[in-house]
């Protein structure tokens, strides 16, 4: 006999185990499959500030591993599973992963964002070995060394700053011949001894002998390309929806995150998007929260008008 | 179970008898090195009496580290008879760590 949970939330980040202490709470069998640790992107912020409660700020893995065990302390589950593929067709939805499939009235997607990557070859086998996409976790270990900035928006210019302290030499390579990011980080960045801009350029190719030595850079007017030596880079460049999953069965916006509103319904009844993967304006820990709660209220509102009498028993018996 | 952290001497004695064992490389300022944690610890439990799941706090043990050229962290090797046969850096999923395993044992 399968296990047919009344919700199965996929990532264990703030969204995901909102929604999943919400579920519990409202007396629905839920499940969390979560493919490493609770948290997502927030258990690699070592201080938040920004969520309400904690005047002296949280650690952010801290505070996932207590909406972790809240969750837990009303009956919500938790696996380490990852997802490799979803069905959205049937009545029951159908997630498989490593560690077998998973059948749930409801879905709610809780994948979050992962940092945008170059996509350039050896790209991933050098993360961790000169390829990084957090200055604050990262930079430290380049102390007096020469690192490269990829980006010029908001993250790229923070990460800088956070580098200039650090390093001997910062490089910001930019597509553009100006800073995207706001006017606060210009003038500091300029004036900054050891911060030196390569404007009008993209990084093409990562140099490396094992570890990474440097970075070919071209110019997107010139077409010309320079080589650009140093000891890490830091790809700042936005980030990524994690949407793999989903893609082809659920619209996704223009920057690719899975469309739904405030509801966080998508277009399959029964399915919901919850936190950073769902197009939205704010993109934080509490927004995040409200919207695995506002799951909950959907779904709620879903299983009462949906029959999962005898057709969801038929089904499962051919299993 | 979960994992327990080993000295250079206990590293040593494991090798000694022959015994498979996987080593987290960590250190207690790396952030994604917490975030394997509970994976690990599931990994240690669901391994248990097959691979002794230990793990190495390279601050604490940093001749052990150089010993073992751990450059970045966190680094996981996997050892038989004291012979390194496998290593990954910073595993994305538990599902990767299990991946690793099956692999290394299986060559």
């Amino acid at each position: 006999m399968k296990q047919i949970y009344d919700m199965v939330i996929i990532g264990g980040g703030p969204a995901g185990y909102t929604a999943a202490l919400y579920a519990a709470r409202a007396g629905l069998k839920t499940v969390v499959l979560e493919k490493l640790s609770a948290g997502g992107q927030m258990a690699e912020t070592s201080q938040i500030d920004n969520y309400p409660g904690f005047d002296e700020g949280i650690d952010g893995f801290e505070l996932a591993e207590k909406m972790q065990q809240q969750a837990e302390r009303f009956g919500a589950e938790s696996e380490f599973a990852e997802v490799t593929a979803l069905r959205l067709d049937g009545q029951v939805k159908e997630i498989d992963t490593d560690e077998g499939t998973f059948y749930g009235r409801t879905l709610v997607i809780a994948t979050g964002a992962n940092p945008r990557k170059l996509n350039l070859p050896g790209e991933k086998a050098l993360i961790g070995r000169g390829v990084h996409y957090c200055a604050a976790c990262d930079g430290m270990r380049y102390k007096g060394k020469t690192v490269a900035v990829i980006g010029g928006g908001n993250s790229a210019a923070a990460d800088a700053m956070i580098l200039s302290r650090i390093a001997k030499k910062v490089i910001i390579v930019h597509r553009r011949n100006t800073l995207r990011a706001t006017k606060v980080y210009h003038e500091p960045l300029m004036n900054a001894p050891n911060v030196e801009f390569r404007w009008n350029s993209e990084a093409v190719q990562l140099l490396s002998d094992g570890k990474l030595t440097g970075v070919i850079t071209r110019n997107v007017n010139t077409g010309e390309e320079f080589e650009l030596p140093c000891d890490g880079i830091f790809i700042s460049i936005g980030r990524a929806p994690a949407t793999e999953l989903a893609a082809g069965q659920l619209p996704l916006d223009a920057s690719g995150y899975l469309i739904a509103g405030e509801s966080t319904e998508t277009a399959i009844p029964g399915v919901f998007a919850v936190g950073d993967v769902r197009t939205k304006e704010l993109r934080q820990v509490v927004t995040a929260v409200a919207d695995g709660a506002m799951a909950v209220h959907q779904a709620e509102k879903y299983l009462a008008k949906t029959d999962f009498g005898e057709k969801v028993t038929e089904k499962l018996a051919k299993v | 179970m979960a994992a327990r952290d080993i000295n250079y001497e206990q590293f040593r004695s494991i090798a000694e008898n022959g015994q498979t064992v996987l080593v987290d490389f960590w250190a207690p300022w790396c952030s994604y090195c917490r975030r394997i944690a509970p994976a690990y610890d599931k990994i240690a439990a669901q391994y248990e009496g097959e691979i002794l799941a230990a793990k190495v706090n390279i601050d604490e043990e940093p001749r052990l580290a150089q010993q073992e050229m751990i450059e970045v962290i966190p680094t996981l090797v996997l050892y038989r008879g004291g012979v390194a046969i496998g290593s990954i850096v910073a595993p994305e999923s538990k599902a990767m760590i299990d991946e690793f395993i099956r692999e290394s044992l299986g060559k």
